[in-house]
């Protein structure tokens, strides 16, 4: 038997094994990398970078536990983002297991910034600087209603308060008071939103989408539709960076911690790609 | 290694997961049927307390939108399916729901997804503002075309079609290359966000 059909032959838990080994190996001995932010990404962190005081930026968590690992670093970024430029946040999700997830990123990053604050004004408060909305159903039911009345859509936020006794809730209205919203989904939520929210009241949409699902939304971006997005842990790590870098916002970066183990990873699949088409075409020319 | 004992449920069922890898064994199945049953009772817990409560119950309860007894009405049909008899006022509900879907979908889906991506593709001497934006909407417009005539099966791929439907292919092929890398990105990252967790949060390995 030659070498090349010894390799046709392997046992697939040995690859699994290999890539086990690649991807755990660098996580225990990281190198250092700094991803450069990409042009979608670059786009989104300017236009939100931009947002005035009066304006507010709307992050939809519309992701479960099953995407966690690359979609929640963006949504932390995100917060760190805004609540370092005092921008004014909203939260809500589409996907019903999205809720503990915004939850668990909100609890995060407002202890992050409270455990430095120095004064009231510093802090990030519940009410005044960010809202949780929760979750509603189904999804063209908020994305078309928060369009003509945020509370009518989301009468209670998630911890039981009436939302139309929030004081954030007294300057916003509707889409005309957000500047840009954020998906961040594994789904096709985005999609919904630029076809109702962006189409029917002229929203600004940005998206943060599984690698998966990234090849779908450039056409989306190519046409100005969605004004910029992250995508994949990548998407993640390079927002991650200029949130870091550029506001000098403190805090752990999951995805940036993630990428030496992805490159090595990924190095490991191109070889593996190699071999096997390599050893496909030497066995074909052998068979004829 | 951790003594939370969350952690630690969280941690076996990550591993009876990952057992599939080696083979279909009782200690998955036990973990997928977990996953499902969990998911469906929080589900319906979440449904009643926090959207048919207080959009529903509290309001109609204290005598305010008392229309909105109809649309409970009209939803309820849904569970005339285990009733045989009158199994078919089980349309009544999906009529509504398909009749509203299409009416808000079509002419926005139209809008979103047609005019606006053609227009994207479109041409214009303004394109050429910046030549490496000059460069790429070509190429894409090139691409769309080209994409387009390799679907086109009412004519035989003669003329001016062969060579464009070719051209196709190579597009179509250089977007599943594309698709497929960012598949295997995603996957892997889902491997180290489980791993990180089993490293990290579990066994403390890495910090």
């Amino acid at each position: 038997m030659s070498f090349w059909e010894k390799l046709s032959k392997i046992d697939r838990r040995f690859i699994y094994f290999t890539l086990f080994l690649a991807v755990t190996i660098p996580l225990i001995f990281p190198f250092n990398l700094r991803p450069k932010p990409m042009p979608p990404v670059q786009k989104l962190y300017n236009y939100i970078d931009t947002i005035s005081q009066d304006k507010t930026l709307v992050v939809s968590v519309d992701y479960t536990p099953d995407t966690e690992p690359e979609l929640h670093p963006m949504s932390i970024a995100l917060l760190r983002h805004a609540f370092a430029r005092h921008i004014k946040v909203g939260v809500l999700t589409l996907q019903l297991l999205g809720l503990g997830l915004a939850q668990d990123a909100l609890a995060t990053v407002t202890h992050e910034f409270n455990s430095r604050a120095q004064t009231n004004s510093d802090s990030i408060i519940y009410g005044r600087d960010y809202v949780f909305w929760g979750w509603q159903t189904p999804v063209l039911v908020p994305i078309l209603g928060m369009g003509e009345n945020i509370v009518g859509v989301f009468p209670v936020d998630y911890y039981g308060n009436r939302t139309d006794t929030l004081p954030i809730m007294k300057h916003l209205k509707n889409y005309n008071d957000v500047a840009i919203l954020v998906s961040i989904s594994g789904s096709a939520i985005p999609f919904y939103y630029i076809t109702y929210a962006q189409t029917s009241f002229g929203l600004k949409i940005g998206a943060g989408s599984t690698a998966v699902q990234a090849a779908d939304f450039y056409p989306y971006l190519n046409s100005g539709q969605v004004t910029g997005m992250m995508s994949g842990m990548k998407g993640g790590a390079e927002y991650e960076e200029m949130v870091a870098s550029k506001l000098g916002v403190p805090g752990r970066r999951k995805a940036t911690e993630a990428m030496s183990s992805q490159t090595v990873s990924h190095i490991w699949i191109m070889i593996l790609i190699i071999f096997g088409n390599i050893g496909y075409f030497a066995l074909r020319r052998r068979k004829k | 290694m951790t003594h939370n004992p969350w952690i630690w449920i969280s941690a076996i069922l990550t591993l009876g997961i990952f057992s599939f890898l080696y083979k279909e064994n009782p200690f998955y199945r036990i973990c997928e049927h977990l996953f499902i049953g969990i998911a469906n009772g929080y589900s319906i817990t979440f449904t009643w307390h926090r959207i048919l409560m207080p959009t529903l119950i509290d309001p109609v309860s204290h005598g305010h939108r008392l229309w909105l007894i109809i649309f409970a009405i009209i939803g309820a049909l849904y569970f005339t399916r285990f009733i045989p008899k009158i199994s078919w006022l089980v349309r009544i509900p999906i009529a509504v729901v398909m009749g509203y879907g299409a009416g808000a979908s079509i002419p926005r889906g139209i809008d979103a997804s047609i005019v606006e991506q053609v227009r994207a593709t479109v041409v214009t001497k303004s394109t050429f503002a910046s030549v490496y934006n000059g460069i790429w909407a070509l190429v894409i417009l090139i691409g769309v075309l080209a994409t387009i005539s390799y679907f086109f099966f009412s004519r035989e791929r003669k003329g001016i079609l062969k060579p464009l439907s070719y051209t196709g292919i190579i597009f179509i092929m250089v977007g599943f290359g594309a698709s497929f890398g960012y598949t295997v990105m995603a996957r892997i990252s889902l491997l180290i966000g489980r791993l990180t967790f089993l490293l990290r949060d579990w066994l403390g390995i890495i910090h």
